[in-house]
């Protein structure tokens, strides 16, 4: 230990000045090291975790609203399908009546033709009949007539009618 | 103020024995704050942890004002450092002064041109060391012929002046407000009890005024510091 002098003035103290130089020097390494060291990581560690939750957070909506883009997209598609597939029921629907009852008409058609044929066949039939009837009926008349004498008047009176036929006939003519 | 002190010769070298004490404590006291504040750091910052982030959030600052874009932030430790050890440095002696025998053993370190001259001579020399990394040494040399060749005398002189000034404000501002201290504290001492209800409000003025001083002296080395470091790194 060199002497200790007492002294108010004179040699400058340059010794402080190496003092001051290595104990700044310390305090920075020591700063740096248990303080400065850490806390700056984790602030700069901080600023990356908010930019890239900033970041996140954009993308984030950005894809959630294009989420939401498509679904009112499928939305509009759907009602506009759905209009179609009314639309489509109700024109088969349309034609598909329409053909029951251009069925239905010729079906009804064909009934009525079939009955008036019919109609006219029974009655044609009964005709038939009617007429072999009458002239069965007429010749069991004309052989029953026949089969009674034939008195003079009678025949008279039955010439007469068809004299009187024949001029009636040709007074038409 | 007739303070004295007592020095110590070691290898040729004469140390002031309140400088360096007074140093060493503040150091001490600046490690021990920054120490405390930053034991649980993480993510979600705890009250100690705000309090050094807002320090650093400060410092850093001041860096970023004085150089463009992110080329400063190498700069941001030393800013951050210098900052707390002067603030320390210029309230250590408003809270406490020792004196043994007449002789000063405690005090602020920046009421000493030799502390203040040291601290400045840091910066100074951190400026130099890295213009002359970013140019090298012809560059250095060249710039100061910028922005016209006539005016190299005056930029030669701007660099003791910067010193000067830098190293000298600081010291007498913060000497000063202790020359004022221990004036108002004589005062109280001198009319026994009347005398010294009168000066303990004028202390208490004089002691807040000094606090708001010592804090604007720190911010202006710093700032200071880092603008000539800024412009010792521009080609003007």
């Amino acid at each position: 230990m060199a002497g200790i002098l007492v002294l108010g003035a004179g040699k400058l103290a340059l010794g402080d000045m190496l003092f001051i130089l290595i104990s700044f020097i310390l305090l920075t390494w020591a700063v740096k090291h248990f303080a400065w060291g850490p806390v700056t990581k984790m602030m700069d560690a901080r600023s990356d975790k908010i930019t890239s939750d900033l970041d996140y957070a954009d993308s984030e909506r950005a894809s959630a609203e294009k989420l939401k883009k498509e679904r009112e997209d499928a939305l509009k598609n759907s009602r506009a399908e759905a209009i179609e597939i009314v639309n489509k029921a109700k024109d088969n629907g349309d034609e598909q009546k329409k053909t029951i009852v251009s069925q239905a008409h010729s079906e009804a058609e064909s009934v009525r033709q079939k009955a008036k044929s019919d109609a006219e066949k029974a009655k044609q039939d009964a005709m038939n009949e009617a007429q072999n009837d009458i002239a069965n009926l007429s010749l069991e008349i004309a052989s029953k007539v026949i089969s009674k004498e034939l008195n003079a008047d009678d025949q008279k009176s039955l010439i007469d009618s068809y004299i009187k036929e024949l001029t009636v006939n040709n007074e038409t003519k | 103020m007739d303070d004295k002190y007592k020095f110590i010769d070691f290898l040729g070298l004469r140390f002031n024995v309140a400088n360096c004490l007074s140093a060493l404590v503040v150091a001490l006291l600046v490690f021990i704050l920054v120490f405390a504040l930053s034991r649980k750091v993480t993510m979600k910052p705890g009250k100690a942890q705000n309090v050094l982030e807002w320090m650093i959030d400060f410092t850093n600052s001041i860096v970023k004002s004085a150089f463009p874009g992110e080329s400063g932030n190498r700069f941001s430790l030393y800013a951050f450092v210098l900052f707390l050890f002067i603030f320390i440095s210029n309230q250590l002696g408003l809270i406490l002064q020792v004196k043994v025998d007449g002789f000063t053993y405690l005090k602020s370190p920046t009421a000493n041109p030799i502390v203040t001259m040291s601290l400045a001579l840091v910066s100074l020399l951190l400026a130099h060391y890295y213009s002359v990394r970013k140019f090298g040494f012809g560059g250095y040399i060249a710039n100061f012929a910028r922005p016209v060749s006539f005016l190299t005398p005056v930029n030669l002189l701007e660099e003791f002046t910067n010193f000067l000034t830098l190293s000298l404000r600081l010291y007498g501002n913060i000497f000063a407000g202790e020359v004022l201290l221990a004036l108002i504290g004589t005062v109280a001492k001198s009319f026994g009890a009347v005398s010294f209800v009168v000066a303990i409000p004028l202390e208490m003025i004089w002691q807040g005024f000094s606090v708001f001083i010592g804090a604007i002296q720190a911010y202006v080395f710093t700032t200071l510091s880092m603008v000539y470091i800024s412009r010792k790194m521009t080609k003007e």
